[in-house]
């Protein structure tokens, strides 16, 4: 679906459903460069099991409008006038790398519309090598490649692929090529609260779930386990995964998603 | 440049897709011959059906081993994704059929295969999609010819027959232009020869049949998607942005993005039309894409030492490859050699050439190309034997074209064996010149 937040079109993918604002909403969050569609099999799966979904692309990637937001803590907030704007309530916000930042900021926005978080192949801060930012500015496809190489696992390196006859890696390089990526990239750079955030969250009882792929080099599992800590849980880890985990494993990651937020609701 | 893989292309043909299986360690691809798949609970059945999970279902929408074919076939022509399908033709329809609906226009060059030929313009017309057949490489006629209902340009990389190449940037430079895609038969190139979206195709499709198989013992097709074009953007395509009511409304490009085609092609061709790729044969094509490097590097050699020998023959009126006086993007596009095809005319026109192909003992007259033994056939009275006199012309086939794929035996042996040919055509040019003289 389309909706306006800031006077600009922006796309919100929803499973496959129409949006429904007063069932419990999952919010998926995605990662530097990347849009929702890393999101396609989970957001259908909650879509069509009592969930409304709300997988936006941030602005100025991909299907959404307007102009890239420059720090975390503007995409938090950003993200909260996007709920608003569709009238969202209750919200289990679930975000990969850069998107569970995101997630953090919008937390303490939300206060007792959150309902919980979980975070995916990420860490509470994510350092960027400054020459991929420039690699990023200066040429974004190569700067793509480059994330893409590092960031999937051995068995996505060997073509791997959780849908049949489909190439992550090319579709991953053609969405991440054309959306804000050195922007993005940028922007975890220079995020620093995010510790704090999440003992803050620990602090105030929210509910939290992490979920770290074992082959990680880009937020490496063990900055993961830190920030298991911080949220006061316990990390899954998924064997045989790189960094980008929604699509290298969509089922077993799916599976601890749902296992967790199922039990909230009970 | 787009990738879809880090590998290189010999380390692609040989291991993308697949990795040994756990149960049992098998180290070649495992043949899964099955229709079906037993689903762990109605849940996870119900989950595969809504697109929730990936995975398969039934083996006319996917199976395993053609998988593994698909996966290394995207990866090697860097592609976002891939569709194998029963043959190429087959391969050039669910395409044609997923982005054309009644009331559209397919622009094509007029130089392609011959059933390629009669699918534009007489089967595809009578669900009301029209084609224009133009010199793709006339820049002006080609735009001239596009119109509101156009959906895309249609070439060969390298024509059959007539082996001209197209110019592929020129091509994508003047549809993309007009919101309109570039779909590329790249059979007689082969990945290892061109890659065409990197030169700005947007769907390559490849008989696999041919070279990428190798053997001549499998038929199929493969659709790739490139995953470069915006849909969206374009305007023209609904069948991809707008939804798709027999799967709750789904709305590929939304869902899928640079997947969108090919999703498309998986979830509803394969499913309403059912071309599928049976897994053996996916096996059988996987061992030739194995060694495709190897075998089209030895092809061009052979194929480049024939052109040299035929054009030093008497009884030979003329030959034609893409090398020879190659245009600049030919060169451009085909570094390594524009493939292993090659034409020729012998002195005595169309029965002399009948004579020629008699009279060979171990190059075989036959209907396919890029076997790895040498194939010669009249095309003029066999697979083109169905288009007019003005077709054939525009298809760049005289009476006398003699069609040559040239195969990796030793190259002695096959120029052998085309002496013989020539001795058999240059009596029947001899009996027709002292007939012409009394």
């Amino acid at each position: 679906m389309y909706i306006t937040v800031d006077n600009q079109n922006t796309f919100v993918a929803t499973g496959g459903k129409p949006f429904n604002p007063n069932l419990p909403t999952v919010v998926l969050l995605h990662g530097s460069g990347t849009d929702h569609r890393g999101w396609a099999l989970q957001a259908r799966w909650f879509a069509f099991h009592g969930y409304s979904v709300f997988a936006p692309d941030m602005p100025a990637h991909s299907l959404s409008a307007g102009e890239a937001l420059t720090s975390i803590e503007a995409m938090g907030a950003w993200l909260v006038r996007a709920l608003d704007a569709a009238k969202v309530s209750n919200v289990h916000l679930i975000g990969h790398s850069q998107g569970f930042l995101v997630a953090l900021e919008a937390a303490v926005l939300l206060s007792k519309r959150l309902l919980s978080v979980t975070a995916m192949a990420t860490a509470s801060a994510i350092p960027v090598n400054p020459a991929l930012i420039e690699t990023a500015q200066k040429d974004p496809a190569l700067a793509a490649q480059m994330m893409l190489q590092w960031g999937f696992g051995n068995q996505h390196q060997y073509g791997a692929s959780a849908v049949p006859g489909m190439q992550p890696i090319g579709i991953g390089q053609r969405i991440m090529a054309n959306n804000p990526l050195a922007i993005d990239l940028a922007a975890c750079n220079a995020y620093t609260a995010g510790s704090k955030r999440a003992q803050q969250l620990a602090s105030e009882g929210c509910a939290s779930c992490v979920i770290l792929a074992a082959q990680d080099r880009m937020t490496p599992k063990k900055e993961g386990f830190k920030l298991a800590q911080d949220l006061g849980t316990h990390a899954q880890v998924i064997a045989d995964t790189g960094h980008m985990l929604p699509m290298e494993a969509p089922k077993q990651s799916l599976s601890i998603m749902k296992t967790f937020i199922q039990t909230l609701e009970k | 440049m787009s990738k879809s893989s880090f590998l290189g292309a010999d380390t692609i043909a040989l291991h993308s897709g697949y990795q040994p299986e756990s149960d049992h360690g098998s180290r070649a691809v495992p043949i899964y011959q099955t229709t079906s798949y037993v689903f762990d609970s109605v849940d996870e059945a119900s989950a595969l059906f809504n697109v929730e999970q990936g995975g398969h279902i039934y083996s006319r929408i996917t199976n395993p081993t053609v998988a593994v074919l698909e996966q290394r076939l995207a990866a090697l022509e860097g592609g976002a994704g891939a569709i194998c399908t029963a043959s190429g033709m087959s391969a050039l329809f669910v395409t044609f059929f997923s982005l054309c609906s009644a009331g559209d226009h397919i622009v094509s060059a007029a130089q392609i295969y011959g059933s390629t030929v009669t699918l534009l313009k007489h089967t595809l017309k009578r669900f009301n999609i029209d084609c224009t057949f133009v010199d793709i490489n006339d820049q002006d006629a080609l735009a001239g010819a596009i119109q509101d209902n156009t959906k895309l340009i249609f070439c060969e990389s390298i024509g059959n027959p007539g082996l001209a190449v197209s110019n592929l940037p020129a091509i994508a430079d003047t549809a993309h232009q007009q919101g309109i895609p570039v779909v590329v038969d790249a059979t007689f190139a082969t990945p290892y020869l061109n890659n065409p979206i990197q030169h700005g195709a947007d769907v390559v499709v490849h008989s696999v049949t041919k070279w990428i198989g190798g053997h001549g013992v499998a038929v199929g097709g493969v659709v790739i998607d490139g995953g470069n074009f915006d849909w969206l953007k374009s305007g023209r395509f609904p069948t991809l942005t707008q939804p798709y009511e027999p799967f709750h409304g789904m709305n590929f490009w939304e869902e899928f993005g640079p997947a969108a085609l090919a999703m498309r092609i998986r979830c509803e061709s394969m499913r309403d039309i059912g071309a599928a790729m049976t897994p053996h044969n996916a096996f059988l094509l996987l061992q030739g894409l194995e060694t495709l490097n190897l075998r089209m590097q030895q092809h061009v050699t052979n194929a480049q030492a024939m052109v040299a020998w035929l054009q030093q023959q008497d009884a030979v009126a003329w030959v034609n490859h893409p090398d020879i006086n190659a245009d600049a993007h030919t060169k451009t596009l085909f570094p390594k050699g524009a493939g292993s095809m090659l034409t020729f005319g012998v002195k005595g026109g169309r029965d002399a050439g009948a004579a020629f192909i008699n009279a060979l003992q171990l190059s075989s007259n036959l209907a396919n190309v890029g076997d790895s033994r040498t194939l010669v056939l009249h095309p003029g009275s066999t697979t083109h034997s169905r288009l007019s006199e003005t077709d054939l012309v525009a298809a760049g086939i005289s009476a006398d074209l003699i069609r040559v794929s040239v195969g990796i035996e030793t190259v002695k042996d096959i120029q052998a064996d085309f002496g013989l040919g020539l001795r058999a055509a240059a009596k029947v040019a001899m009996a027709q010149l002292a007939q012409t003289e009394a």
